[in-house]
Order: C-alpha cells, then sequence, then structure tokens
C-alpha cells in the first residue's frame, strides 16, 4: 500500500532522526570544538568561591536576553570551574526566580546548555530544584515562553549523555506530569494554558512521531506483532504525509485519531498523548532572531529535532503513571475496540488502531488529501515544504527530472531505430542547459545544483585568467603518468594533495579549489614568532588592517603571530600578502621577491605550493607542518636530488631544452 | 559551392564569414605549415560533440581535417583554409540517437546503483539489472571511428550530470594521449577539444599548473610499441586484457564513474577482412569485449563486419551499424607517417599554433587553453646516462640470433612473449632515435615478481635515444620531463623518431 512515493521523502528521515543518541547535539552549535576555539578573553578568578560567586553573578546579569554567545560563555565558565557547580546552581537558580518573567526563559537556556553539555556534576545539582522552579516559572510566563519551556522540557527527555532524561525520571515526570498530565478535562492537548481550536502541522507531527516511537518500541520488544508492523508502516506514511501538508481539518482528524492509537499501546500514559502539542504559536518560525539566539531547538529543523531520538528514547514504562486519569481518549477507545476483534487476531490492546487508521486513510482518500495511486494531491505547499528540510532534493529532484526527460524518448540501440529517427539532442543538450559559460562553451543545468556548478567552473577561469601572467617565464614539460595505483583510485580521493603532476581530478575546477584550499592552509600555517616583550603589542596586517592574532606555540614554545609573514619589517597576513602579491603580479614584482631570496620566494604562490620547500626555514618564519605533502613527495624528492647531481653534468642540452631547476 | 544550406561573405581579404543552415557542416582540411582560426559570430556551433563558446576564437593546424556541425544554424568567421566545403548530408542525427541511447543506459544504471525503484514513466527497463554503456566502435579505415568515440564523450560530459565517462584507444597507429605505439584509458571530464591531429583525444597532463591546463587528461597507457597489430597480436592481447583489468578495478572504486560508462576506439585492422591480420582480430575484438566488458558495439559503415559481428556478438549486445561520415578525408601512408611525427614532437615539445595572418585578435583557443603559448609549449629535458643505468627490453623474437647460431641440440625457446634485454653496445642493437617506453617501477617485492612482469607493466612515459656513445659506454636520451632514469626499465618498439 504505496501511499506515498517513497522517492519524495528521501532524506528526511536523515534530518528527523540524528543518530546521536544525546538530545540535540546541534542546537549549541557544537559546543566542546566552540569551547575549544575560542579562548575568550578570560579574567583570572580568585579561586574562592565568593568572588566566582560575584563574577558569575554579575556575567548571569548580563543574560538580558536570548543570547548564544553569553550563554555559550557562561557554559564555558560552569565547565572550567565545575569544583563551584553548586554556586553556579545557586546563582542560576536565584537569577531565574528574581528576574523579570521575560528574562527567565534565557536563563533556562543556560541552565539546559550547562546541564546538557557539561552534565557533571551540573544536572544532578539541578535536578532537586529543577521541578519546582520550572513550575514556578511556567506559572509566571506568557504562552509563548511556556511552549519554548515545553519544548525544552521534550527535550530532558533524552537529554542524557546516554540518552535518556536530563534529570532523571522523577523529575521529568514531576514536570511533565503537572503540566501536562493533571488536567482532566483537557481537550487533549488543548490544556489549561489555552486551548487553541487550530491545529499546527508540528504538533501532529510531534505526537505523530511520539506514537510511532511506542510503536517501534512495541515492535522491539515483540517482533512479531503484526499490528504493531502494521502501525508503524502506516504512520510513517502518515508522518510524510502531513509533512508534505494537509488541511486543517484533516490535521485536526489526524489528532484526534493519533491520540486514540496513543493511548491503548502503552497502557495508561497520560502524559504523552498532550506532551507534544503545544499550542500554535509555539511554531519555530515565529522564534524572534534578532541575533544568534540560544534555542533547544534549533529553529529551522524545529519539528524534528524536538522529536526524542528513536532508540535512545526509554522505555515507555518509564512513563507510565499508574493512577491517571483515563480521560476522555479512553472514551474514544473502548468506543473503536470492539471493531477491531475482527481482524487477525493481534493481541487486543493494539487492535483498534489498524482499523482507526484505516479509517483515517480512507477519509483522507475521500477527502481528496491522498489519492488512491499514492500521490499526495494535497497542499500546492508539498514542494515548498519539503525543500528546505531536505536540502539535497534539488539535485536529486534534477536527476530526476533529466532522468524522464531521456526516458521519455523511445529509442531502442538498433541500426533501424537510430537512423530513421530524428534526434532529440537540442532539447537535451542546449534547451536542458540555458546557462553556458561564456569562455569555453560548456553548460550548466538550471536549479541550485547547476548554479553551483556553474560557480566552480567560474571560479576555475577565474583563477586561471589571474594566474595566467604569472606563468609567462616558466618552462613546462611534459608529465609522467601517473602510477597505475594512482589512477585507479583517482577521482575519488580528492583529499589526497597530488602534487601537480597527477593534480586533475575528474573535474578541473574540483581541482583547482583543492589546491587553493591547501595553498590557503599552508600560508595560514605560516607563522612569525613574536619578538621579546612585543606580546601584548597590537599590531595590524597593513593590507587589511586587522589585527593579527598572537598564539602561543606549546611546541616551540614561542608566542607567534599566526597567518604572518614578514616583509620588510612588517608583518603581513600571509593570505593576504599572497593574494596582493599575486594580483600585481607584474615581472618587476617577482623579480624582486625571487632576488630576496630563498625567504621571500615562498611567497609567490607557485613556491608555496610545496610545503617542504617552504620549511627551509628562515629565522623568523616557519611552516611547523608541512604535512599536506605529496603522497610521492619523498620519491620524487629522490629523483630531484639525483637528477640535479646528474644534469649538471650534461651540458649539451640545447638552450631551448630546460634543465633541470633544483629549488 | 552551391549555396545550397549556406551562405558566405568576404569579411576582408583573410576572413569569411559562413552562414550555416541548421543540421549543416562546414568541413575544413589544412595544408602543411597552415593554421586556421575559427569563429562563433552567432547561433550554436560544435566541433566533433564540442560546443563553440561565442565569440571566442579557436586554433587549428597541423593538417588538422575537422567540420563545425550546427544543430540549429549558426555563422561562423573563418580565416582562408586550404579546403572548404558545407554538407547537409551528416550522420550526426544517427550518432545523436545512439547518444540517447547510451544516456538512457547511463541514467538506468545511476538509478540501480542509488537504489531507486525503476519508475512509470520508464516502460524501457525491463532488465533488472541495467549496466552502464560499454561501448566498442569498429569500422574499417578512414571510416571516423575516433570522430563517432570523440562525438559520444563529448555528447556525454555534456549532459550536465557530471558523467565522466572512460575513453580507450586501443589502437596503437593511433597513440592517443601518449605516442604511437601506445594504447591508453583516461576519464574524460570536459569536452576533447580539436585542435590538430596531434591532440585528436585531447592533451594528457604536463607539469603547468592544474588551473592553467583545464583540458589536459590523466590517461593510464601501456606500450606495444608497433603500428601494426600483426607485429604481435598476443602481446596486443594481453596489454588490452590488462588495460581492462585496471579500468574496472578504478571502477570497483568509483561506481559514479562506472555509470557514466566506456567507449572504446579500435584500430581499423580489427575490422580488415583480408590479409595477414584477418587471423588475429577475432582473438583480438574477443580480448576486448571481454577486458573491457563491452555491451555494445557500433559497427561504422561496413555492412559485412556489421553481419560478422552480429552472428558473433548478437545475442549477448547490442550490434548497431551506424553509418559512416561522408566527410571523412581518405587518408594515406604518408599523412599517418607525418601525424606520427607529430605527436612524437607534441609530445616532447607541445606545440603552441601560431594564429593565421591577419587575425584580428590576440587571444585564441588553441585545443581549449586559454593561454596556450604558455602551457602547450613544453620543454623537454636531454641527459646521458650510462648503458647500465637504464635496462632495455625488446619484447618477441627480432633481433635475435638465427637458429643456426644456436648451439647444436638446442631449441628456440623464446616465444614472441618473451622480454629480451637489448645491449646498446651491440652494433644493430637499433637504439638510435628508438622511441622508448620508460615502464612504471616493477613490484617493490621481490617475491612478488615474475618473468614476465614488464610485459604488465604501463608505460610512466616516453623517451628517445638520441645518440649512443659506445666507446664510453653512454647515450644520450630526450625525456619529457625531469627525473632520474638510473634503475629504470624501458622497452623498445619499431617506431623512431628524429627531431
Amino acid at each position: 500500500m504505496s501511499l506515498y512515493p517513497p522517492t519524495q521523502s528521501q532524506g528526511y528521515g536523515a534530518v528527523a532522526y540524528p543518530p546521536q543518541g544525546y538530545g540535540q547535539p546541534s542546537m549549541y552549535a557544537q559546543p566542546p570544538p566552540a569551547y575549544n576555539f575560542a579562548p575568550p578573553a578570560q579574567p583570572v578568578f580568585h579561586v574562592d568561591p565568593t568572588s566566582f560567586r560575584r563574577e558569575y553573578s554579575t556575567r548571569l546579569a548580563e543574560l538580558t536576553v536570548n543570547s548564544r554567545p553569553i550563554i555559550q560563555n557562561l557554559s564555558m565558565l560552569a565547565q572550567d570551574y565545575s569544583r563551584f557547580a553548586d554556586v553556579v546552581v545557586q546563582c542560576i537558580e536565584s537569577h531565574i526566580r528574581r528576574v523579570p518573567q521575560w528574562m527567565k526563559l534565557p536563563a533556562f537556556y543556560l541552565l539546559d546548555a550547562i546541564s546538557k553539555n557539561v552534565y557533571n556534576p551540573y544536572a544532578n545539582s539541578f535536578a532537586p530544584l529543577v521541578v519546582r522552579l520550572f513550575l514556578d516559572t511556567y506559572e509566571q510566563v506568557d504562552q509563548s515562553t511556556r511552549s519554548k519551556m515545553e519544548e525544552m522540557l521534550l527535550t530532558w527527555r533524552t537529554g542524557s549523555p546516554n540518552g535518556r532524561e536530563l534529570f532523571g525520571v522523577v523529575p521529568q515526570l514531576a514536570i511533565e506530569r503537572q503540566i501536562w498530565g493533571g488536567e482532566s478535562t483537557q481537550n487533549a492537548s488543548s490544556n489549561r494554558f489555552g486551548a487553541s481550536p487550530s491545529v499546527s502541522a508540528a504538533q501532529v507531527l510531534s505526537e505523530l512521531e511520539f506514537v510511532l516511537n511506542q510503536k517501534e518500541r512495541a515492535l522491539q520488544v515483540n517482533p512479531y506483532d503484526k499490528a504493531s508492523q502494521n502501525h508503524v508502516v502506516v504512520l510513517q506514511q502518515l508522518r510524510k504525509l502531513v509533512q508534505a501538508g494537509v488541511s486543517q481539518a484533516e490535521l485536526a482528524q489526524i489528532l484526534t485519531q493519533l491520540r486514540a492509537l496513543a493511548q491503548p499501546a502503552s497502557t495508561p500514559a497520560p502524559v504523552q498523548a498532550p506532551v507534544t502539542a503545544p499550542p500554535p504559536q509555539v511554531r519555530p518560525q515565529s522564534y524572534p532572531s534578532l541575533q544568534p539566539s540560544y534555542l533547544p531547538v534549533p529553529p529551522n529543523s524545529v519539528v524534528q529535532s524536538s522529536y526524542p531520538p528513536q532508540s535512545a528514547y526509554p522505555p515507555s514504562a518509564a512513563y507510565v503513571a499508574p493512577k491517571s486519569e483515563p480521560i476522555d481518549l479512553g472514551g474514544l477507545l473502548s468506543a473503536v475496540q470492539p471493531a477491531s476483534h475482527a481482524s487477525n487476531a493481534p493481541p487486543p490492546p493494539s487492535a483498534a488502531p489498524t482499523n482507526n487508521i484505516a479509517d483515517l486513510f480512507s477519509a483522507l482518500v475521500k477527502a481528496g488529501v491522498v489519492s488512491a495511486s499514492g500521490t499526495p494531491t494535497g497542499a500546492g505547499a508539498t514542494a515548498k515544504a519539503e525543500e528546505p528540510l531536505t536540502p539535497s532534493d534539488p539535485v536529486k529532484d534534477a536527476a530526476r527530472q533529466y532522468r524522464k526527460a531521456v526516458l521519455k524518448h523511445k529509442i531502442k540501440l538498433t541500426s533501424a531505430d537510430i537512423t530513421k529517427q530524428r534526434s532529440h539532442l537540442v532539447e537535451l543538450m542546449y534547451d536542458r542547459l540555458p546557462a553556458q559559460c561564456k569562455q569555453c562553451g560548456i553548460r550548466f543545468p538550471d536549479g541550485p545544483a547547476g548554479k553551483k556548478m556553474m560557480d566552480d567552473h567560474l571560479d576555475m577561469h577565474f583563477r586561471q585568467n589571474r594566474k595566467a601572467g604569472q606563468a609567462v617565464s616558466r618552462g613546462h614539460s611534459r608529465s609522467w603518468f601517473v602510477s597505475v595505483e594512482d589512477w585507479i583510485h583517482d577521482g575519488f580521493v580528492d583529499t589526497k594533495g597530488k602534487g601537480r603532476a597527477d593534480g586533475r581530478k575528474i573535474s578541473s575546477s574540483a581541482a583547482a579549489a583543492a589546491e587553493a584550499a591547501k595553498r590557503e592552509a599552508e600560508l595560514r600555517a605560516l607563522h612569525v614568532v613574536v619578538p621579546p616583550g612585543d606580546e601584548a603589542k597590537p599590531i595590524s596586517c597593513p593590507i587589511c588592517k586587522e589585527p593579527l592574532k598572537s598564539e602561543f606555540l606549546e611546541d616551540d614554545e614561542e608566542w607567534v603571530w599566526r597567518n604572518a609573514v614578514q616583509r620588510d619589517d612588517k608583518i603581513y597576513h600571509a593570505t593576504c600578502h599572497a593574494e596582493a602579491s599575486a594580483s600585481k603580479s607584474t615581472l618587476a614584482v617577482r623579480l624582486r621577491n625571487e632576488a630576496a631570496g630563498s625567504r621571500s620566494r615562498s611567497l609567490t604562490p607557485e613556491k608555496t605550493r610545496t610545503p617542504p620547500k617552504v620549511a627551509v626555514d628562515g629565522v623568523l618564519r616557519k611552516s611547523e607542518s608541512p604535512a599536506p605533502t605529496t603522497p610521492q613527495g619523498t620519491k620524487r624528492k629522490a629523483e630531484d636530488d639525483d637528477l640535479h647531481g646528474r644534469t649538471q653534468g650534461t651540458g649539451d642540452a640545447p638552450p631551448s631544452k630546460k634543465l633541470a631547476v633544483a629549488a | 559551392m552551391d549555396g545550397r544550406g549556406h551562405t558566405e561573405v568576404n569579411v576582408d581579404a583573410n576572413t569569411r564569414q559562413w552562414n550555416l543552415d541548421p543540421c549543416t557542416e562546414y568541413r575544413f582540411e589544412l595544408d602543411p605549415g597552415t593554421t586556421l582560426a575559427i569563429k562563433l559570430i552567432y547561433g550554436h556551433a560544435e566541433i566533433f560533440g564540442a560546443e563553440l563558446a561565442d565569440g571566442a576564437t579557436y586554433l587549428f593546424g597541423l593538417e588538422c581535417k575537422a567540420a563545425v556541425y550546427t544543430w540549429q544554424g549558426c555563422t561562423i568567421e573563418i580565416s582562408l583554409p586550404s579546403t572548404e566545403y558545407v554538407s547537409d548530408e551528416t550522420p550526426m542525427h544517427a550518432y545523436a540517437n545512439v547518444h540517447l541511447a547510451l544516456e538512457q543506459m547511463r541514467v538506468r544504471a545511476l538509478r540501480a546503483m542509488h537504489g531507486s525503484p525503476p519508475s512509470s514513466d520508464d516502460e524501457g527497463s525491463a532488465d533488472a539489472n541495467p549496466e552502464p554503456p560499454r561501448v566498442l566502435i569498429l569500422g574499417p579505415e578512414n571510416s571516423g571511428k575516433t570522430t563517432v568515440a570523440k562525438i559520444l564523450v563529448n555528447y556525454a560530459v555534456r549532459t550536465g550530470q557530471e558523467w565522466t565517462p572512460m575513453l580507450v584507444n586501443t589502437d596503437p597507429g593511433e597513440g592517443g594521449w601518449a605516442v604511437p605505439g601506445a594504447i591508453a584509458a583516461t576519464p574524460v571530464s570536459s569536452p576533447i577539444q580539436t585542435s590538430t591531429p596531434a591532440t585528436r583525444l585531447g592533451c594528457a597532463a604536463s607539469s603547468a599548473p592544474a588551473h592553467l591546463t583545464s583540458n589536459a587528461l590523466l590517461p593510464l597507457a601501456y606500450w606495444y610499441g608497433h603500428a601494426e597489430m600483426k607485429r604481435n597480436p598476443l602481446l596486443m592481447d594481453r596489454l588490452i586484457r590488462n588495460l581492462g583489468e585496471n579500468v574496472a578495478e578504478r571502477w570497483d572504486h568509483d561506481p559514479e564513474g562506472r555509470v557514466a560508462g566506456m567507449i572504446v576506439d579500435t584500430p581499423a585492422s580489427f575490422a580488415a577482412s583480408s590479409g595477414a591480420a584477418n587471423e588475429h582480430r577475432h582473438a583480438l575484438i574477443k580480448a576486448c569485449v571481454d577486458a573491457f566488458r563491452i555491451n555494445a558495439i557500433l559497427v561504422v559503415g561496413h555492412e559485412k563486419l556489421n553481419v560478422e559481428m552480429q552472428r558473433t556478438y548478437g545475442n549477448r549486445m547490442a550490434v548497431v551499424k551506424i553509418p559512416k561520415s561522408g566527410g571523412v578525408v581518405e587518408l594515406d601512408a604518408s599523412y599517418r607517417d607525418r601525424v606520427r611525427k607529430y605527436q612524437l614532437q607534441n609530445y616532447m615539445y607541445g606545440k603552441a599554433l601560431q594564429p593565421p595572418p591577419g587575425l584580428s585578435t590576440k587571444t585564441h583557443l588553441q585545443g581549449g587553453e586559454q593561454t596556450a603559448d604558455q602551457t602547450l609549449n613544453l620543454a623537454p629535458v636531454s641527459s646521458i646516462v650510462g648503458f647500465g643505468d637504464l635496462t632495455i627490453y625488446r619484447i618477441g623474437e627480432e633481433n635475435m640470433a638465427p637458429t643456426s647460431a644456436l648451439p647444436i641440440g638446442a631449441t628456440r625457446v623464446v616465444s614472441e612473449m618473451q622480454p629480451l634485454l637489448v645491449d646498446p653496445a651491440q652494433p644493430g642493437c637499433g637504439l638510435y632515435n628508438a622511441v622508448l617506453a620508460l615502464l612504471s617501477s616493477p613490484n617493490p617485492d621481490e617475491s612478488e615478481r615474475y618473468d614476465e612482469e614488464i610485459l604488465d607493466l604501463p608505460a610512466v612515459g616516453f623517451i628517445v635515444v638520441t645518440a649512443l656513445d659506445i666507446p664510453n659506454k653512454r647515450m644520450t636520451v630526450l625525456s619529457p620531463s625531469q627525473g632520474s632514469l638510473v634503475g629504470r626499465t624501458a622497452v623498445v618498439g619499431s617506431f623512431e623518431w628524429q627531431e
């Protein structure tokens, strides 16, 4: 029962389910590396708790808006001073309790960040007070803040490093029950905190996801449970459908049925169904994005990422609340249950939803949301909704369209077929590829993928033209062919950093880009040792006017300026300088550079491309990491040396022939 | 000129404009020593499948014979060539249809690779396991096989699908990206430009940086050493199989490349139905079919061969007769000799063409290169090596002592596959002016070596012995690039070259 073409949903799964068991690793912009890179100008703290408390409170007071840098900074501090965890916890708690309600959410995000990223010991320290703090805050804040808190709460379910409840089962349940579970009169999720007649797709999706998780767990426990198998399949299709976009009425219908479905499978589970049903203003698009702000959930993929990763989700038993009100869902359930007995002897509890879902689908089909052939005829929003979710889609779409265009022509590879027809080549080769490179006539398809290809291609031309002048006096010669091993592996190992002889890979543009990247990396690795006493002196690159960053090299035990070269007593950014000298590539400039000897020779791009030569050390400059050398670097060098000696003796080469130039 | 299908206008003494109707072809032939410039003024045009950029000037030389085809009609501006005419009878529709059929095989294979199910828009794919096209092109002398191969490869890389098809040249008389006497394969990612017969299949990489030689190719080459198949068909068979194995291994690592398929160009002797070559050609065709796992054979304009192939392979794969272009020029032996000389010259020194007199613009493209004067003029290296430094072999029975000179009772044990050491000090060693293939290093692991290993080593380059100094046991060698020759192994064939 293919209700939905599987191809349309490609990529979704990958987005929706981060493989990590850990909460939302992406949402803090990968904090651990960030911590490593950005050593902030840390004030030196005295080690006593009192001054630390003072300092931390002061900084915490700056957290008036949702600002990711501030939150990250505070998290880092908390990490660095985890021995003062209790101080941090007290500061944050009192801060949250003290500040006006509009400042509470950022502080909660800080709590969230510290607990998730540092985890130990903070999660434990917060655990005893988080329930009260959360609920008290929840009472005070406005509706939109509440929904954000709810979202955050959901991430706590799997927020611990091992994928379990961030603060433990008990606090998690306590909060959830208070917020969602305790309402006997709730009409599903439209709870006391503001029912909304409209149902958002995000809401339905998160509930759907939840039920799906339930079913999948049930399936893991009992792999032969046909009914659950069915449910999983159906729910997955339903998910695609909702993502593609369905109308309000249908959303509401799906939601109702979902809740009915969720109910019996996990016995009482009062917390579950309503849990993920925040009012519509929760939708991520409504987040203000004035500045890099901390969100427990990335704004662009809130729907997916708020789903707990299925594998890491704790067994549903953890949520079983023994004494929960059956609410009206129970009635719903009992209403459908009898109908289920006729079906193929699945375990009674899960039988009912089978019919529910079947009903749901027939209803959807009737409503024209789903066509019998499986194509969603629903919303025109389908494509729009899917594109941002699955970035790889344009490429696939383009490939699919091309395939269609190619396959629609009926032709067989027979002598008769190829001679009797007029060809469709113009359509395929010219009309479909409207963008053309003015320099070489190569054409590119429309669309983002084609645009990218063309941009890369034009970049290649740009570099070519810019560097053309530099090559004037250099003689080139035919390369030796690559070894059979390199030939076999050429074209898909593009990070090999090959020498120029075999530098051509499948596309010259990619090779050129790789070459440029490598060159830049080499330039950036250059550094100048800071003269003693000048460590604190701020200096700027004369070209870009940006300050040069100084850095302490552990290996050499020296302060150095990174990405720097020294020329005529001035320190430049190595990248700026290379750029500048490339752009004014007059003969005079090059001659002067080369006359300056090995030291400045490294500055012409050609030379800096071969790290071993750069590594010939000057006093002020060294390339400490000639890592990206060519794979056959050693062999090549041996040959060079050998040849160097050899060609000294061959004076009889005609002048037009190039003698070996060993650098 | 009959004026049908085109009009021509003289711009000035040196330049003429041709207006070509859709689906017509402007053909030109150059005499030795002349060059030609072509500029597309209006419309769209292509040369053997490579589209011309609007307004760019393309240079041709070294007795190039080529054609500008237009699907939609165009105006081109041309300096005065030696011979020129316009034809409206071309096989381009048939070639384009072949391309379309091959393209269908590619997209089906790609879909299978991605694991997508066949879709409803594809009725033709009854095949559960669609294979990418691996095409063998057969045809007699002067039928345009190489041109067909070039057009099909160019169309594949122009689709915007980032195909990188493999182009294989098994014609040692042609030389492809190496020198005459070699067979080679190379992946192609951008259209192969036509400019001189020395680079009919595009240029191999030189030491010019990749960003300057944007069209250079990276071939894998084996050295056969002779122009004719009949010299050593067993060796040819083995080299073809070596090439095929390496292509297969490359594709194992590169499924995307595999999906783009392969076009194999063959020597005319594969099609010759009479003469000494006949006995071997079936074996060699079979070697190609096996080695490259061919699944389609194109026979260019040869009824009898087509029937023959239908009988032999028709039950296993598509065997398709495709028309021969009327524009193919009958080439005589002396022309082919000159082209081989051009190729060797081009291998060592490159060749930047001089624009024809009176060309208004200074910037022009040659072989697709924007900076031909910098990147297409190459500097080889001349060096002296001792006789003992370079180990030189000859494959097979030539230059052996006559049987009568063998010790009594000894029988000849040398086969045509046996590598025989050549002593440069011997008079008549045949090394003076000989073209030698420098082989890649043998297996560093001694235990892995075997007697005939040098038959299986690809060539890394080609060198020419320009002087022999027998008293001092030294010889002067011209090699394309730097690098020590000491301890290397080279194989001599039957090609000679003098500057």
